[in-house]
């Protein structure tokens, strides 16, 4: 491993290097420092001319009232019930096709990968249109039916990618000696392979999660009724009222943060892989 | 004597009408006897593999050829159930491309696009090279850095508005502080000259963490010899980084020049929730602009046909990417 070791004295160098890690440390902390500390703060101690980065009195009041006077629980749940509902659904299909690109060598499979592969440079913008002329007609706008068919777009791609590295890093011998004491190819899946593969696929399905979860385009395009909203449109919507309550809005991002936040610390090993592909290979 | 084609009759056959010729199927001809033949053979990873295919062709495939079919009609959604939508050709296209708002909006795609991905692209790099140093402390910096990353774009954007405020804003505060006096009270989001830059600052903020994290897996498969010879060689560190790690790197780099430029070319939910595209239209780019037409206007076919023209350009910036992306597997 090319970890560069310092050599002791040369403090000069040190110092330059805490400076920068310090300027690294700052920007991407401080503003997450920030929205934490304006939500447990009172609106008074928040608009004042000279901010307080530490709140003078800390409150929870902000999560209180973000929970009581808006529908946050209600766009909590519904993004819930949308991108588990959505993740599932893509980890069976994906599974299934992630195991099939992986073993098997049949006729279009290279034209099929490379397919999946480009579709995840695809804009969400370039499909919602047809999608969203598709749902019409169908009467599925204003329902989550809409976003159930939608987030597939982007969450099915990835798994399919991501799984068949899982799968193929598996030696195919594992199978091979299945079949030999006798189970079908489809029974040496369920009982050999997939067991094996359980930590590839969380962490795709916490990829696919995470990606419903943040999705903002659809579900706003989508849904018109308050009641229905998922959480980045029912974040957005705080702007549209007279004066943003910061205080609460910050609490509500807090809140939308966090499962992103531990998912991610779960899958962070995971991380480059299914997007870049083999190419941190090195 | 040279086979009869047997075509269509063969598969008849299994009808019950009785086969003239008798032929072993791997010396048929013609697709559709072959793809029976293939659909036999692999049936089994055509079991696994044909769910997904099939969701991809529903909920993709169909959408792109609807919105290529559409991007040939007037398709104005309050007339639609009186007048139903009409083939004119090229029509959308022609206005699209005379029209000096989606020049401009092109323009503002590009520049921004160029913009994020250089600034990220050096960020990340600086970044990079920093985690891959041993100091005390490096292995916190590599987890924190991640932070903005993992943050939605919708909480992100939310977050930056805040900081952005005009009155009570952070970053106000923070540049009076510094002496640019000013700052007090500017409104980053509501001037043409800034907003653009604002958001731009944003996109950087958030994408930034991916790239140092894929170099800095990159650096760290840089074999310890090359740094040793160099050293012994008395290579300066500037020598180092210019004929060992940038050219180690130059691979991967071009992978992830590619793809931020994709995710950058896409980028909408921060644009939307920051400026909405404002202020007068200053930073219009070309997701917002054709969600505008579709959404806001209600014109599909003329949505449509912009929606064809962004995936012509991300095709081609893909095409790129597969080329790189090859290149990268050999």
């Amino acid at each position: 491993m090319a970890k560069i070791r310092l050599r002791k004295r040369n403090l000069p160098a040190l110092f330059f290097i805490y400076l920068a890690a310090l300027v690294v440390f700052f920007v991407a902390v401080f503003p997450f420092g920030w929205m934490l500390s304006t939500s447990l703060k009172r609106p008074e101690d928040t608009f004042t001319s000279v901010p307080k980065l530490i709140p003078p009195q800390f409150t929870l009041e902000n999560y209180r009232r973000a929970f009581q006077d808006t529908l946050l629980g209600r766009y909590i749940l519904n993004s819930l019930y949308v991108a588990s509902v959505v993740t599932l659904a893509s980890l069976v299909l994906a599974t299934l096709a992630g195991y099939g690109f992986s073993r098997f060598r049949f006729p279009g499979r290279q034209a099929w990968l490379l397919f999946i592969l480009c579709i995840q440079m695809l804009p969400s913008v370039v499909i919602i249109i047809p999608l969203f002329i598709v749902m019409r007609n169908l009467h599925a706008l204003n329902s989550h039916w809409a976003l159930l068919v939608s987030y597939p777009t982007f969450t099915l791609p990835l798994s399919i990618w991501m799984l068949k590295g899982f799968f193929d890093e598996i030696p195919r011998e594992l199978e091979e000696v299945a079949q030999i004491d006798g189970c079908s190819v489809p029974a040496a899946f369920f009982r050999v392979i997939l067991p094996l593969t359980l930590p590839g696929i969380t962490a795709s399905g916490i990829y696919a999660f995470i990606g419903a979860w943040n999705e903002f385009m659809f579900a706003m395009t989508f849904i018109n009724h308050q009641e229905l909203y998922t959480m980045p449109v029912g974040l957005n919507a705080f702007f549209g009222q007279f004066t943003v309550e910061w205080n609460q809005l910050m609490a509500a991002s807090v809140f939308f943060t966090l499962p992103s936040l531990v998912f991610f610390l779960l899958v962070r090993k995971y991380l480059a892989r299914g997007i870049v592909g083999g190419a941190v290979k090195g | 004597m040279p086979l009869p084609r047997p075509g269509k009759e063969l598969l008849s056959a299994k009808g019950g009408i009785p086969v003239k010729t008798p032929v072993r199927m791997e010396e048929l001809q013609g697709w559709e006897p072959a793809f029976w033949l293939a659909l036999k053979k692999h049936r089994l990873a055509f079991a696994f593999v044909c769910p997904a295919l099939l969701a991809i062709g529903l909920v993709i495939l169909y959408p792109l050829v609807a919105v290529v079919v559409t991007s040939f009609e007037r398709y104005y959604l309050l007339e639609i159930l009186t007048k139903g939508s009409t083939y004119i050709g090229f029509a959308n296209y022609v206005e699209i491309l005379k029209d000096p708002e989606f020049w401009y909006s092109l323009g503002i795609t590009l520049f921004f696009t160029a913009a994020c991905v250089i600034l990220t692209i050096l960020s990340g790099l600086a970044v990079a090279l920093l985690l891959n140093l041993e100091f005390p402390g490096h292995r916190v910096l590599s987890v924190a850095v991640l932070l903005p990353w993992v943050m939605p774009r919708v909480a992100s954007s939310i977050l930056w508005k805040w900081i952005y405020d005009d009155q009570f804003g952070i970053l106000n505060y923070l540049l009076t502080l510094l002496g640019f006096k000013g700052m007090v009270s500017y409104a980053w989001l509501a001037h043409t000259g800034s907003a653009l830059w604002a958001v731009i600052i944003v996109v950087v903020w958030q994408s930034f963490p991916f790239i140092a994290v894929a170099l800095l897996a990159g650096l760290q498969s840089i074999p310890d010899e090359l740094y040793e010879a160099a050293m012994i060689d008395g290579a300066s560190a500037w020598q180092r980084l210019h004929f060992i790690t940038l050219p180690f790197l130059r691979n991967l780099l071009g992978v992830l020049t590619v793809i931020s430029t994709i995710w950058d070319f896409k980028v909408f939910d921060q644009m939307w929730v920051l400026t909405g595209g404002g202020p007068a239209g200053s930073t219009m780019i070309l997701g917002i602009h054709t969600w505008m037409h579709a959404f806001a206007y209600l014109r599909m076919g003329r949505a449509s046909a912009l929606a064809v023209l962004m995936l012509l350009l991300v095709t081609v910036i893909t095409l790129f990417y597969l080329k790189v992306f090859n290149r990268e597997e050999e």
